[in-house]
C-alpha cells in the first residue's frame, strides 16, 4: 500500500498523541490513584444517619490529623447540611487553611446533586444510594462559592455554601 | 484506441493524490489545537 510522505506524517502524529495520552492517563490511574468521584460503595439514601460519617454530629469540618481535614456533607433538596455550629444555628461557610488536605464525603438522600467548589478541582456528581469522596489540597486562599451543578428542581439556585481558605 | 484508454486515465489518477499540503496544514493545525487546549487545561488542574 503507497502511503503519501504527509498521510505518513500526520498518522504518526495521530498514534503519539494517542499512545502519550494513555501513558498519562495509565499514570493518572495506577500511580496518582485518580479514580471516579463515586465507588462502589453504598449507602442507604432513607437512612444515610445510620452510616458514621453521615450522623447529623458529624457533618461539617473535622481536622484529623495536622493539616489534614474531613468534611461530611450531606445534600438534599435545596440544601447542603454543613452541621451545626455552638448556637444552633445552621453552617454555611466550611474553613480551611491554606495548603491542606481536605477529604470531602457528601451523599444525598433525595435526588442528584453536583457538589463543584467552583474555582478548585472539587467537583462531583452525588447520587442517592452511593457516597462520593474526593480529596485534594487546598493550594490558593480565598472564598470559593459551592454549587449544585445538577438540576436538581425548583430550587436548584438557591442551593449553594462557601468554604473558605485562609492564611 | 485499445491502446489509448489506459492513458487518457492516468492523469485523472495523479490528479486524485497530487498535493496534499492544504490536507496536511489543516490536520496538524487541529492536531497541534488539541494538544495545546489539553495541556492548557492539565495546567489548569494542576494550579488549582
Amino acid at each position: 500500500m503507497h502511503l503519501h510522505k504527509y498521510e505518513k506524517i500526520w498518522l504518526i502524529f495521530g498514534m503519539a498523541s494517542l499512545v502519550l495520552f494513555l501513558l498519562i492517563i495509565g499514570f493518572a490511574a495506577f500511580w496518582k490513584g485518580t479514580h471516579p468521584q463515586s465507588h462502589i460503595e453504598t449507602i442507604d439514601p432513607q437512612n444515610v444517619e445510620a452510616h458514621d460519617a453521615f450522623k447529623p454530629e458529624n457533618l461539617g469540618i473535622r481536622e484529623v490529623a495536622d493539616g489534614k481535614y474531613i468534611v461530611n456533607i450531606v445534600a438534599s433538596a435545596f440544601n447542603y447540611d454543613f452541621g451545626k455550629d455552638k448556637e444552633g444555628n445552621a453552617i454555611k461557610t466550611i474553613r480551611v487553611p491554606k495548603g491542606s488536605t481536605v477529604l470531602y464525603q457528601i451523599t444525598t438522600k433525595d435526588v442528584v446533586h453536583g457538589f463543584q467548589v467552583a474555582g478548585t478541582n472539587v467537583n462531583m456528581m452525588v447520587e442517592p444510594g452511593h457516597i462520593s469522596r474526593y480529596e485534594t489540597v487546598m493550594k490558593n486562599t480565598g472564598e470559593f462559592t459551592v454549587v449544585c451543578n445538577e438540576y436538581c428542581g425548583i430550587g436548584h439556585h438557591q442551593m449553594f455554601g462557601t468554604v473558605e481558605v485562609y492564611e | 484506441m485499445g491502446k489509448e484508454n489506459p492513458k487518457q486515465h492516468q492523469p485523472s489518477l495523479h490528479e486524485s493524490t497530487h498535493s496534499l499540503k492544504g490536507t496536511f496544514i489543516a490536520v496538524m493545525l487541529l492536531g497541534i489545537f488539541i494538544l495545546v487546549a489539553w495541556f492548557g487545561f492539565y495546567a489548569l488542574f494542576l494550579s488549582r
